[in-house]
């Protein structure tokens, strides 16, 4: 239980200061997504039932603020999880470089799927893709800078709280 | 092949799990979603509300750095715009007295009053998807769902959402949002719904359902305003300018573009119409 718990705290973190950027951003028209950054390391390196509740407590925490069906950021976070859990003993995933990797790869994903949900209230769909790729593009490029530290603090949470779980499932 | 088929079952388990997540979900009852979505809202709140007052705690101090004669100019200048606005409330209420002597003759019903309420922006989120933003006053100032919003420049959006000390606006330019429009110095109703928030520019909306004899661009643009149909935004509030109308598939109506206010994206200050019996 604490370990979830702790994930969910580096999450709650997350989210606020990405938060706080794209507030800042809005003005510029820019617009910051981190989906990758919330399911990655609890997939990559916590057990699965550990890693799967801080995912989708975690998707569940960016459905409350977002204007879309309550559940939506939690199934997709939650079904990258099992994606990525399922792939994971076949990746370098002490090095920092795979896990970066992942990320960008889980955010792209999301970001996109995202996109599908959503685009078909835009009266004029076309339009509206210079917009979400510009929006994908300097998110990509913020999880790429964001995740090294990121990871860091939750393996630093997990220290602390004296909850830093095993590697195997 | 007793390992073989263990190993099989490792690997679907994670999705077997994900599986079942989805199943206890769909079952689950709606006012268990509609807590846990409160609930987890309520926790973002405080850091938003926080991080509000600390950003105008910094722009107070940093209002404290300006020297005694520009205070006293800034005074100055806003005495005079205080006479000439408080002139102008003078001519209103003579103006509104007759407007409802008017309606008391005519027997018409009374128009919509309501109450200002005006409230600081805590966080914004323009994204490709949707354009909100979360304001610093809810419930405990009975703020209700779906009341228009406005600023010096015109309409904001409309309240989504209602918090015990936060609420959420829809913006004009969200894609979700749709309001019944006229065109300056025209009173036929027109369809007006949020579209493309641009990567450079400001954002901007889709108007239908436009006359046939309406013609804008961007060099002589239009006033689009509030048509106070609907009953939700009082009438000749302004949405945008229209910069562009072509014909639609059909040749019944035009179809065009409405260019938004770029000061939407850094509001910091908005005013809730909250509605309120007449008198």
């Amino acid at each position: 239980m604490r370990v979830p718990l702790v994930l969910f705290l580096t999450l709650y973190l997350l989210r606020t200061v990405f938060a706080e950027a794209n507030s800042a951003l809005s003005g510029v028209h820019v617009w910051l997504f981190a989906g990758g950054l919330f399911v990655a390391y609890s997939a990559l390196m916590v057990p699965f039932q550990q890693g799967f509740a801080a995912s989708v407590l975690g998707g569940l925490l960016c459905d409350s603020v977002a204007p879309v069906p309550f559940g939506t950021h939690a199934a997709l976070f939650g079904a990258a999880h099992a994606a990525v859990y399922n792939l994971r003993e076949r990746l370098q995933r002490d090095e920092t470089a795979v896990r970066v990797a992942v990320v960008l790869v889980l955010n792209a994903a999301l970001f996109l799927a995202i996109t599908a949900a959503t685009i078909r209230h835009v009266p004029a769909a076309a339009t509206v893709w210079p917009r979400l790729l510009s929006d994908l593009g300097w998110s990509q490029a913020a999880v790429a800078l964001a995740a090294p530290w990121f990871f860091a603090i939750q393996v630093r949470s997990l220290e602390l709280a004296r909850a830093v779980p095993s590697r195997s499932a | 092949m007793r390992i073989g088929r263990s190993q099989r079952f490792d690997q679907a388990r994670p999705f077997l799990t994900l599986g079942l997540a989805f199943a206890v979900w769909l079952v689950a009852p709606v006012f268990v979603r509609t807590l846990a979505r409160a609930s987890f809202f309520e926790m973002t709140a405080p850091i938003a509300a926080a991080a509000s007052y600390l950003s105008d705690l910094q722009q107070f101090w940093a209002l404290r750095l300006h020297s005694k004669p520009e205070l006293i100019e800034a005074g100055r200048d806003l005495a005079r715009v205080d006479a000439s606005y408080a002139l102008s409330v003078q001519q209103n209420s003579a103006l509104e007295a007759e407007v409802t002597r008017l309606q008391g003759l005519l027997g018409m019903p009374p128009t919509a009053h309501f109450r200002f309420e005006h409230a600081r922006v805590a966080e914004r989120d323009f994204s490709g998807w949707w354009q909100r933003m979360v304001i610093r006053k809810g419930a405990d100032y009975a703020i209700p769902v779906g009341a228009p919003v406005v600023y010096s420049g015109g309409i904001v959006g409309r309240v989504s959402e209602v918090h015990a000390y936060t609420s959420v606006v829809q913006l004009i330019s969200d894609p979700g949002l749709r309001i019944a429009a006229v065109v300056e110095g025209d009173t036929r109703p027109l369809s007006y719904q949020g579209a493309e928030n641009q990567v450079f520019g400001p954002a901007r909306g889709v108007i239908e359902f436009v006359p046939l004899d309406v013609y804008a661009n961007a060099s002589e643009p239009k006033v689009l305003s509030t048509s106070g149909l609907g009953g939700v935004y009082p009438p000749g509030l302004t949405i945008g300018r229209i910069v562009h109308v072509e014909s639609s598939e059909d040749g019944l109506f035009k179809t065009g573009e409405v260019e938004l206010d770029p000061r939407l994206a850094d509001l910091t200050e908005v005013t809730v119409l909250v509605p309120s019996n007449p008198g």
